[in-house]
C-alpha cells in the first residue's frame, strides 16, 4: 500500500502489520501526554519533587539520553572530520537517534520548568557564568543542527526525491555536511561538558563540587569523555536491536565491532580519569571543605558499593572486554560489555543528580529519599514512545543502514 | 542576550560566550542559506536531471558500478567514478590506446540471447544508432525489454523536448511500480516509439559528429552483456550461486516470473536505479 | 545607617535565646504574603523563608538538649552560589545593601538555585497561591505575591527598606533611621534572639556581636561568607554544629 514510499530493494513488513506496531507506542504516547499535560496544567505538584529535590527522575534521565544520543555527534565527527568511512553505515541511525533523544530531553525540560513561556529569558538575560545558559544555548543551536542533519535522510526518501528542489537540495546539504558534523561536534563538546558542569560547581554540594581546570570543574571533561565513549555503545545496541526487531542484518559484523573498540578506548581512558579524580577529590577537596568522604557514603542505600560500581562494574569491566577483539568478536559479549557501558554513564548520572540531592548539607539536616511519581513516569514513557515511533518511522521510509541492500543480496 | 537589552555588560564573559554563539548560528545559517542558493540556481538553470543521476549512481552498490575496463579484462578491477561517462573521463583515453592491438571475432548473439552489433550499447541497457539521414535511433535492449515486458503505461518524453545524457528518456509502469529508463546520449525528439516499433525515440543529435565514445560497442558489448547475465542471476536468486540445474536462455518476460516487489527492485538496479 | 553607602545587611542570631518557637516564621509569612499552604503540601513543598530546625545533642535523658536554629536565606557574599549558576540573572547582590535579591518576574523555575543553595533556603511554588475567602484582606500591600513555578526566598524584607527609603526620603533625609527598617522576623522575636543591621560599619550592634566570642557561621570553610551569624556560649553547640553533616548514618 505504501510500497512506493519505501525505497527500492528493501523489504518491509506490510503496511497492516506496522500500524500493528505503532499501535500500543501511540497509545504509550497518548497516556503520557496526557501524564505531562497535568503537569502543566495543574502544576509540577503533580511530581515527587519537593523543595530538597529540586531535580528529580526528569533531570537525571534527560542527562543520561543526551549522554547516551552523543552517538550522533560522535560517529558524524569519526565520520565526517576524521573520514572513518566504514561508520557510514550506522551515521543515519545514529543522527535520528541523536534527534529523538535531544528533542525527548527538550521537552522533557520544558515540562520539568515552572515556567515554561519564560524559557526565553534565558537567551534574552543570559548569566554567561552559568553553567545552565551554556547548556541551554548549546543544546538549542545543536538540535537545530541535528534537524538539518536529518533532512537529507527525509528528502531521500523514495517519493520525495521526486520533486526536483528536493532533490537538488538535498546534494547541496550533503556537499556541506561536514560544516555541520564540525559545528555538532564543537557544540556538542560544550554542552555536554556543561552538564557535567552543572554539578561540578556546585560549592554548596560537597559530594558533587570538583576543582577547576580553567573555569570548567573535572567533570566537564568527564562527562564529555563518558559521553563520547558510550555513544558508540549505544549505536552499537540500538542497531543490534532494530535487527532483532526487523529480522534484517543491517549492518557488517566488523562495524559493530568497530564500534564496540572505540567504546572500549574511550571507556579505558574514562575510567582511568575518572579514578584519578576521584582520588583527588577524595584526598583534598572534600577535607578541605571540612568534610570527610566517608560522610557522603554512610547512608543506605547510598554505599560506597555505588562507587565501585559505577567504575569498576560498569566501567572497567565493559573496557576491558570492548578492548580484547576475541570478545568483540562474540555478539554477546560485545553486546553485554556496550549495555554495562551505557549503564554505567546511567548510573553515574544519577548518582551526581540524586545521591547529591539526597545528601543532607546541614547538621540539622536529615538524609531524605525520593520515588518518582506515576506522572514523572509516564511524561517519560511519552519520550521513548515518540522516540520508537519516530524511528520506526524513519526505518520504514528512510535509508537508516545503506549496507543493508548489499546484506540481502549476499 | 543583546547590547541594548537590561543586564548586559561588555566584559570578556559576555564577549566570548555571545561571540561564539553568535558566530555558529551565523555558520549553520550561511551553510542553509547557501544550500538554498544553491539548489534554486540548479532547479533553475535545469539541471536537475544532472544531478537526479549524479546521486543515482552515487547510491548505486559497487557491484553496479564496474568499470567498462574491468568488464573487458583490461584491468582487474575498477569502479567508475564517473557516472559512466567515459566522454569526460581523464583514464579513459588511455585505456583505449593500450587496448587498441586487440583482434576480436564478436559474435550477434549471446547464447542464443539476441545482440546486434550494428548498434551501440549504453549501461542502462539502450543503444543508440545512427541513422543513414543523420538521425539517433534510440531503443531498449534485449535484456532491458525482458526486465520490463509489456508495461501498462509509458511516459514518453514530449516531441521537441530536449533530452540530457543519463537524462531520464521514458519511463514505464508495472505492477504498480515505475521504472525509468536512461537517455543514452543527447538530442532532440523528433518522433516516439514504442516496444511494438521495435525502437523507442528517434532523436535529431546536438552536433553533426555527436560523441559516442561512452557507449560499447562489438565484442566489448558482448562480454559486458555476458556480465550483465550474471549479474541480473546475481540479483534475481539473492546471491545464490549458479547450480548445475541452471542454465538456458532468459525468460522472454521476467516481470511474470518474478514476484511483484522483487521485480521492482531487480529491473531497478539492473536499469541503474537505486 | 546610610542607604546610600555600600551597606551589608545581615543578622547575629543568638542561639542560647531562641525557643523555638516559631513566631519569626509566622511574621514571616505574614509580612512576605506567603500563600497558606495548599491541602496536599508537605513539610518538604510548603513555603517557609524563615523556618526553625531542631538540633538535639544526641544524648538520653537526662542529659539531652536542644537548640533551635532559625534558617533564613544567608545572604551570601562571596561565590554566592544561586547568584552564580541562575540562567538568566533572576538573582543578584544587591550591591548597595548586600540583600541577594531574587526576581520572581524573571524566574523560568528550572531550580537550579535551589540545588545550587547549601542552606536550603529556597522554596518552590509547586502550586498556584490561593488565599481562602476573606483573607485576601491580610495581604500586606508593599509586597508583590509570586506566581505558580517560580522560586522564593528571604530577602531581609526588602519592601521595609524601601519603606523606610520613601519615609526617609518624604522627610528630607538621605540616610534611613536604624529603627525604620527592622525585618518581620527580628520585631517578632519574643525573646529578642535576633540582631539586626549593617555588618559594614563597625558601630553597630550587630558587627559587634559578629566580631565576638561564640559567634559562627553555618558551612564557613565553603567560603560563601553568608551575612546570618549565629551565636552562642553552649560548648557542645559548636561541636554538633563543627560534626558536619546529619551525623549518624540514617534510613534514607
Amino acid at each position: 500500500m505504501d510500497r512506493s514510499y519505501i525505497a527500492r530493494g528493501l523489504e518491509r513488513c506490510t503496511t497492516r502489520r506496522f500500524l500493528m506496531w505503532l499501535l500500543p507506542w501511540t497509545l504509550l504516547l497518548a497516556f503520557g501526554l496526557y501524564a505531562a499535560g497535568l503537569c502543566l496544567f495543574k502544576g509540577l505538584n503533580q511530581t515527587n519533587m519537593d523543595n530538597r529535590f529540586a531535580f528529580g527522575l526528569w533531570i537525571f534521565l534527560d542527562l543520561t539520553v543526551i549522554a547516551l544520543g552523543a552517538g550522533a555527534f560522535f560517529t558524524g565527527f569519526l565520520v565526517y572530520i576524521l573520514r572513518m568511512h566504514e561508520l557510514k553505515a550506522v551515521i543515519n541511525s545514529a543522527v535520528v537517534i541523536g534527534l529523538v533523544c535531544y528533542s525527548g530531553a527538550v521537552t522533557v525540560l520544558m515540562v520539568d520548568v515552572g515556567q515554561p513561556l519564560r524559557a526565553w529569558f534565558t537567551f534574552w538575560h543570559p548569566n554567561v557564568h552559568s553553567m545552565l545558559t551554556e547548556v541551554t544555548f548549546c543544546i538549542t543551536c545543536y538540535l537545530t543542527v541535528l534537524a538539518i542533519e536529518y533532512l537529507p535522510l527525509l528528502l531521500k526518501n523514495r517519493r520525495l526525491r521526486q520533486v526536483p528542489s528536493f532533490l537538488v537540495f538535498e546534494f547541496e546539504l550533503h556537499r556541506v555536511m561536514y560544516v555541520l558534523a564540525g559545528v555538532g561536534t564543537f557544540l556538542s563538546f560544550f554542552h555536554q561538558g556543561s552538564l557535567g558542569g552543572l554539578y561540578g560547581v556546585l560549592r554548596g554540594r560537597p559530594f558533587a563540587f570538583r576543582e577547576a581546570l580553567g573555569v570548567w570543574p573535572s567533570t566537564f571533561f568527564l562527562f564529555v569523555l563518558s559521553a563520547a565513549a558510550v555513544g558508540p555503545s549505544f549505536v552499537l545496541l540500538t542497531t543490534w536491536l532494530v535487527e532483532k526487531i526487523t529480522g534484517h542484518q543491517l549492518v557488517e559484523r566488523t562495524v559493530m565491532q568497530k564500534l564496540g573498540r572505540l567504546s572500549g578506548v574511550l571507556l579505558i581512558v574514562y575510567v582511568l580519569l575518572k579514578t584519578i579524580d576521584t582520588l583527588v577529590w577524595m584526598n583534598r577537596t572534600v577535607p578541605g571543605e571540612g568534610f570527610s568522604p566517608q560522610q557522603f557514603y554512610g547512608f543506605e542505600p547510598f554505599g560506597v558499593w555505588i562507587l565501585f560500581a559505577e567504575i569498576v562494574v560498569f566501567g572497567l569491566l565493559p573496557a576491558v572486554v570492548l578492548l580484547d577483539a576475541r570478545r568483540r568478536a562474540s555478539q554477546a559479549w560485545l553486546l553485554t560489555a556496550a549495555g554495562f557501558a551505557c549503564f554505567g554513564v546511567a548510573l553515574n548520572r544519577f548518582v551526581m543528580t540524586i545521591q547529591t540531592l539526597a545528601l543532607p548539607t546541614l547538621p540539622f539536616d536529615r538524609f531524605l529519599s525520593y520515588w518518582p511519581s506515576w506522572q514523572e513516569v509516564g511524561t517519560f514513557l511519552a519520550v521513548v514512545a515518540y522516540g520508537v515511533l519516530v524511528y520506526s518511522l524513519s526505518y520504514r521510509y528512510l535509508i537508516l543502514f545503506p549496507q543493508e541492500r548489499d546484506l540481502k543480496a549476499r | 542576550m543583546f547590547p541594548w537589552v537590561n543586564g548586559f555588560k561588555w566584559d570578556a564573559g559576555h564577549v566570548i560566550f555571545l561571540g561564539a554563539f553568535y558566530t555558529v548560528v551565523m555558520i549553520v545559517l550561511a551553510t542553509v542559506v547557501r544550500a538554498l542558493v544553491r539548489s534554486r540556481h540548479h532547479v533553475r538553470v535545469e539541471k536537475v536531471e544532472a544531478f537526479r543521476w549524479k546521486q543515482d549512481f552515487h547510491d548505486l552498490p559497487a557491484r553496479d558500478r564496474r568499470c567498462r575496463h574491468e568488464l573487458n579484462g583490461e584491468v582487474d578491477s575498477r569502479l567508475c567514478e564517473n557516472g559512466f561517462d567515459c566522454r569526460s573521463c581523464a583514464k579513459h583515453p588511455e585505456f583505449v590506446q593500450a587496448a587498441a592491438a586487440r583482434a576480436d571475432l564478436p559474435k550477434g548473439e549471446l547464447f542464443g540471447f539476441p545482440m546486434p552489433l550494428d548498434r551501440l550499447y549504453h549501461r542502462g541497457h539502450t543503444w543508440v544508432r545512427k541513422e543513414k539521414d543523420g538521425t539517433l535511433s534510440v531503443g531498449l535492449d534485449e535484456l532491458g525489454a525482458r526486465l520490463i515486458g509489456k508495461p501498462e503505461r509509458l511516459d514518453l518524453p514530449e516531441l521537441g523536448q530536449h533530452l540530457n545524457a543519463n537524462a531520464t528518456a521514458w519511463s514505464a509502469a508495472r505492477n504498480g511500480a515505475t521504472i525509468r529508463v536512461l537517455a543514452p546520449i543527447e538530442g532532440t525528439v523528433l518522433a516516439t516509439g514504442g516496444p511494438d516499433q521495435g525502437w523507442y525515440l528517434k532523436l535529431r543529435p546536438d552536433g553533426p559528429q555527436p560523441d559516442t565514445r561512452h557507449l560499447l560497442r562489438d565484442g566489448e558489448a558482448v562480454r559486458w552483456m555476458s556480465r550483465e547475465l550474471d549479474r541480473l542471476q546475481l540479483l534475481a536468486t539473492h546471491g545464490a550461486c549458479p547450480a548445475l540445474a541452471d542454465g538456458g536462455a532468459l525468460v522472454e518476460d521476467l516481470g511474470a516470473a518474478l514476484p511483484k516487489n522483487e521485480w521492482a527492485a531487480v529491473c531497478g538496479e539492473m536499469l541503474l536505479e537505486p | 545607617m546610610a542607604a546610600n553607602k555600600s551597606a551589608r545587611y545581615g543578622m547575629v542570631i543568638d542561639l542560647d535565646r531562641c525557643t523555638g518557637c516559631g513566631a519569626c516564621m509566622v511574621a514571616c509569612a505574614i509580612e512576605n504574603n506567603v500563600p497558606p499552604a495548599n491541602a496536599k503540601a508537605t513539610e518538604r513543598t510548603g513555603i517557609t523563608w524563615m523556618r526553625v530546625h531542631r538540633l538535639g545533642n544526641g544524648r538520653p535523658f537526662p542529659d539531652s538538649r536542644a537548640v533551635f536554629f532559625p534558617i533564613l536565606c544567608q545572604q551570601c557574599g562571596h561565590h554566592t552560589p544561586c547568584v552564580a549558576v541562575c540562567p538568566q540573572n533572576a538573582v543578584e547582590v544587591d550591591a548597595a545593601t548586600g540583600i541577594v535579591d531574587q526576581m520572581p518576574q524573571r524566574c523560568l523555575g528550572c531550580r537550579y538555585c535551589m540545588a545550587a543553595c547549601p542552606y536550603h533556603a529556597r522554596y518552590f511554588n509547586w502550586w498556584d497561591p490561593a488565599w481562602p475567602a476573606g483573607m485576601e484582606k491580610t495581604l500586606n500591600p508593599d509586597v508583590a505575591p509570586r506566581m505558580r513555578g517560580v522560586v522564593e526566598k528571604c530577602n531581609l524584607c526588602h519592601g521595609r527598606l524601601h519603606r523606610a527609603e520613601s519615609k526617609a526620603a518624604a522627610e528630607g533625609r538621605r540616610d534611613i533611621a536604624a529603627n525604620d527598617y527592622v525585618p518581620a522576623c527580628v520585631e517578632a522575636c519574643p525573646a529578642k534572639a535576633i540582631t539586626f543591621g549593617d555588618l559594614a560599619d563597625d558601630q553597630t550592634e550587630v558587627a559587634q556581636l559578629a566580631r565576638s566570642e561564640g559567634a559562627f557561621r553555618l558551612l564557613e570553610k565553603l567560603g560563601t561568607e553568608s551575612k546570618v551569624y549565629y551565636r552562642s556560649e553552649r560548648p557542645w553547640v559548636h561541636q554538633a554544629v563543627k560534626s558536619g553533616i546529619g551525623k549518624e548514618p540514617q534510613r534514607g
